[in-house]
């Protein structure tokens, strides 16, 4: 009984004991989590680096990655299709010339479902979009582990 | 020979034998708190009859897509059973494809999948947690696990780059090295974590209203238990000392391990076997840090045909695969591998006939072995105990279904 | 001159006619529960999320911390279509959250919500309160009938085990402090212990928390709230109902939580204690029933779900029991309130 009781005090006090606590999330749209080294985010291609050797294609999962015929290009070059990838990174970890690499993003919106094929021409357009978003990006925040807190936000300037 | 029942026509016998007194009742398949699962459970009165656990709504024909697939690229598709738990879960397939290889994985890579492995199993453990919790509608345990699950996910996107599916473990080694912030954050996170514990010891764990919901539930007695070949914590709380960590893959065998043991079987010490695991495990990350190994990720054999466009990237942590590693082709052969995954053993039985794609893959999950412990369990108890023993099971219906 | 009298006068109505119009439908009644539902939902909301690491409702009025949340949510429920299931109690199904809403509305006209403010005044008040209070249940069940769900036909079932095990504890424990008090009236209780300077909380501290208890149990508060069993039967007796339906079942528990904390307020805190001017008095009556409710909300973040047989346990094996204590401690106190 004198245990009941001393267990349900415990309970009490530890939630009460939360409260004067800040909470452990941040608020995603105003500010956005500074992804950390090597996060593996969507794809970006680099069209002057790619040999069109097609093994990203033959590696790819999730068949997100598929070659493609360029008009004027005798090399068949990947063309991407963002709704199907799972950022598993396996194309950029296979690519022989660094002409795939990892970006910190994955949060991205389409109109629509065929916009998010992109064929080689697009991707390489979009992936410079990107890129030059990636510079110029808002509020951002790094997320450092805290003893008290879990986690802890940090504005990146 | 089996014939086809229909879950009306069973009601229809058991109730009819009892003047219609069993009702069944339909729970699923959107269920509040899990997966997609449905439970079919016959009440007399308000007491459980019989349970049918309602298999199969995310069964994705794994065992069958593993077979049209390169064995690179069947890594990223057996993570998606257990997507909480993916470097577990892909571990034995890893080894078992090694094995076929003759491909040794350097002792640091083994270190590192260590690592990987445990953090997936607190964040799985601490899953389970959070819906046990949610199931006795204790919604600060809910949170509470899931926002501290978020530090172990941090730390596994420091290590791997990705919170979720890792795809960490690959043939010959690891992709990624430890990076050096990843040793002081971990330290910072398991002396936050173990003052965690005693919070969720103090409000869920002997809390009296929680602890009179579970404490003589679903008694699972250990003779029964090694009967219905049940796995993991659900295991080890009817004091079976079973852990496939014991026959040492990875690098368990070098390190100080030892099971988390209970005694009584019911619903209680299945939770306590869980907070306690996340305590073993926090211990092992630390241990497998303190004697990390000097020396390579990724086995020679591979790095040596690497490109040497790209060879720099070896030096900044992080490996990059040969052309070959596509279409590789491993020796023809049966191998059998086991691993213990947050839920329990998951066993693999590859084989192969000498090409690039596996030539059968089965796969025995946790879940699936557990999923008997409904109907055993929940007989002769009533209808509120039902969530307390689901909670309790940590099942996770994708990897049972696969 | 009072507010009531001056409206009488204006309105060429009597007063009495007037007050038990007024009690239910402005203050403490419907009008009053509106900012208080506001509130007390929002800051079960605000509080659960903050003892859970979150920070729960803001972005529907960003600037009042997200207090407007429940009043867009209600908007949307108000707007969606009402579903009646086809194999329903069609007029049953219907009727019955109207009619146990309108049941709790009624009880505010007995129960005052300051110095003078209150509908009408009995010798029995304190019965009538509680007779109101104890047929809303009953409402509830043929809410879980007419629904014709095997969900809401077992959330049916429960809350007749624990609205039976809840009253018997709630009465008891109005029937010890009428004793101690020597009145069934609200106001002439509330008057007893301003005279007497003592609250009865003070006084007969095992009667509160049984009546607390009872309250949590009959308003489906965490860790009694089985009848609506979200994990097990979906909403309970409540499952198959859509819209403002639906809004009205929610607000029910929330009504009941209400005007239950008022009744705590005025027969353990001492009503308008220590304030005797209507306006003061009425607002001091107001913050105590929102304290009360607040405490009672905390809850969530502490417990789960009591078992069926367990809460029953604990209603007639150890809570009746110490209702025999209560009823000799205020044998005991009587002499206070002489």
């Amino acid at each position: 009984m004198k245990n009941r009781l001393r267990s349900h005090v415990d309970a009490l006090a530890t939630a009460v004991s939360r409260l004067t606590k800040s909470p452990m999330t941040f608020f995603y749209p105003d500010y956005e989590e500074d992804k950390p080294y090597g996060y593996r985010g969507v794809i970006l291609y680099s069209n002057e680096k790619c040999i069109g050797c097609s093994l990203c294609a033959q590696i790819c999962p999730a068949r997100a990655l598929k070659m493609y015929r360029v008009p004027g290009d005798k090399r068949l070059r990947p063309g991407y299709d963002l709704g199907r990838c799972i950022f598993c990174g396996l194309c950029t970890d296979i690519c022989p010339t660094d002409a795939l690499e990892l970006s910190s993003v994955h949060d991205k919106v389409f109109d629509s479902l065929e916009s998010m094929v992109m064929d080689p021409v697009d991707w390489t357009l979009w992936s410079r979009k990107v890129r030059g978003e990636e510079m110029a990006r808002g509020r951002k925040m790094r997320v450092w582990i805290d003893e008290d807190k879990g986690l802890r936000y940090e504005e990146v300037r | 020979m089996a014939s086809a029942v229909s879950p009306g026509m069973e009601v229809r016998r058991i109730g009819g034998s009892q003047d219609g007194r069993v009702i069944e009742l339909y729970i699923g398949a959107q269920h509040p708190a899990s997966g997609h699962m449905r439970l079919i459970v016959y009440l007399d009165g308000d007491v459980i009859v019989r349970v049918d656990p309602d298999i199969g709504y995310v069964h994705r024909t794994m065992e069958k897509l593993a077979e049209t697939r390169e064995y690179v690229r069947v890594i990223s598709l057996l993570e998606r059973m257990t997507i909480i738990d993916s470097c577990n879960i892909t571990l034995p397939y890893v080894e078992a494809v090694e094995k076929l290889l003759g491909v040794e994985p350097p002792p640091r890579a083994r270190y590192l999948r260590t690592i990987l492995c445990e953090i997936n199993r607190i964040a799985s453990h601490l899953y389970g947690l959070g819906i046990g919790g949610i199931f006795l509608n204790h919604s600060t345990m809910y949170m509470w696990a899931f926002g501290d699950r978020e530090v172990f996910l941090h730390l596994a996107s420091l290590l791997t780059g990705a919170r979720l599916t890792h795809t960490y473990s690959v043939f010959g080694g690891v992709r990624r090295d430890l990076p050096r912030l990843f040793i002081d954050e971990f330290s910072k996170a398991k002396r936050y974590m173990l003052k965690r514990l005693r919070d969720y010891d103090k409000l869920f764990f002997n809390n009296p209203v929680i602890r009179g919901r579970l404490e003589g539930v679903g008694v699972l007695k250990p003779q029964r238990a090694v009967e219905l070949g049940v796995t993991g914590p659900n295991l080890r709380a009817s004091g079976v000392r079973y852990d496939a960590r014991l026959t040492g893959y990875a690098a368990y065998g070098e390190l100080d391990f030892k099971p988390v043991v209970g005694k009584e079987g019911d619903a209680l010490e299945r939770i306590w076997v869980r907070l306690r695991e996340i305590e073993v495990s926090l211990d092992l990350i630390e241990q497998a840090i303190r004697s990390l190994p000097e020396g390579p990720i990724f086995h020679e054999r591979f790095t040596k045909t690497i490109p040497p466009a790209v060879r720099h990237w070896l030096a900044k942590g992080r490996i990059k695969l040969p052309g070959g590693y596509v279409r590789l082709k491993t020796r023809p052969g049966e191998v059998f591998t086991r691993a213990e995954m947050g839920h329990g053993e998951v066993t693999y039985y590859l084989v192969s006939d000498g090409g690039i794609k596996p030539y059968r893959l089965r796969v025995v999950t946790p879940s699936a072995r557990n999923v008997v412990l409904f109907d055993e369990l929940a007989r002769g108890h009533t209808l509120m105990d039902l969530p307390a023993i689901y909670g309790s099971l940590d099942y996770f219906p994708p990897e049972a279904d696969r | 001159m009072s507010p009531v009298s001056w409206l009488s006068s204006h309105l060429g109505l009597p007063d009495w006619l007037l007050r038990p119009i007024l009690a239910p439908l402005v203050y403490p009644g419907l009008l009053a529960f509106m900012p208080v539902a506001l509130f007390i939902i929002w800051a079960e909301r605000k509080v659960t999320a903050r003892v859970q690491m979150r920070v729960g409702p803001l972005y529907v009025s960003r600037r009042l911390g997200g207090v407007l949340q429940l009043l867009a949510d209600g908007v949307r429920i108000a707007f969606q279509e009402v579903i009646v299931p086809e194999t329903a109690e069609k007029y049953s199904f219907m009727l019955a959250p109207i009619a146990a809403f309108s049941l709790v509305a009624a009880t505010f006209t007995v129960v005052p919500g300051g110095p003078g403010v209150y509908g009408f005044d009995s010798n029995i008040s304190l019965l009538i309160a509680y007779a109101l209070i104890s047929l809303s249940p009953i409402v509830t069940v043929v809410m879980g009938w007419a629904s014709n769900n095997k969900f809401s036909q077992i959330g049916a079932g429960r809350e007749i085990i624990v609205s039976i095990a809840g009253e018997v504890t709630l009465l008891a424990s109005l029937l010890a402090a009428a004793m101690m008090y020597g009145s069934m009236s609200f106001n002439a209780i509330v008057e007893a212990q301003n005279d007497a300077g003592i609250p009865g909380i003070v006084a007969n501290p095992v009667a509160a928390l049984l009546f607390f208890i009872a309250v949590l149990l009959i308003t489906d508060r965490v860790p009694f709230d089985l009848v609506l069993g979200e994990q097990e039967i979906v909403q309970g007796p409540y499952t198959e109902y859509t819209g403002i339906l639906f809004a009205l079942t929610m607000a029910l528990d929330y009504a009941k939580l209400y005007v239950l904390m008022l009744m705590f307020t005025n027969v353990f805190l001492g009503g308008w204690m220590p304030f005797n001017t209507p306006l003061i008095g009425s607002l001091c009556v107001f913050t105590k029933t929102l304290v009360l409710m607040l405490i009672s909300v905390f809850l969530r973040s502490v417990y789960g779900r009591m078992r069926l047989d367990q809460v029953a346990y604990l209603f007639w094996a150890r809570l009746l029991p110490l209702a025999l204590a209560a009823f000799s401690l205020s044998a005991v106190m009587h002499f206070l309130y002489r």
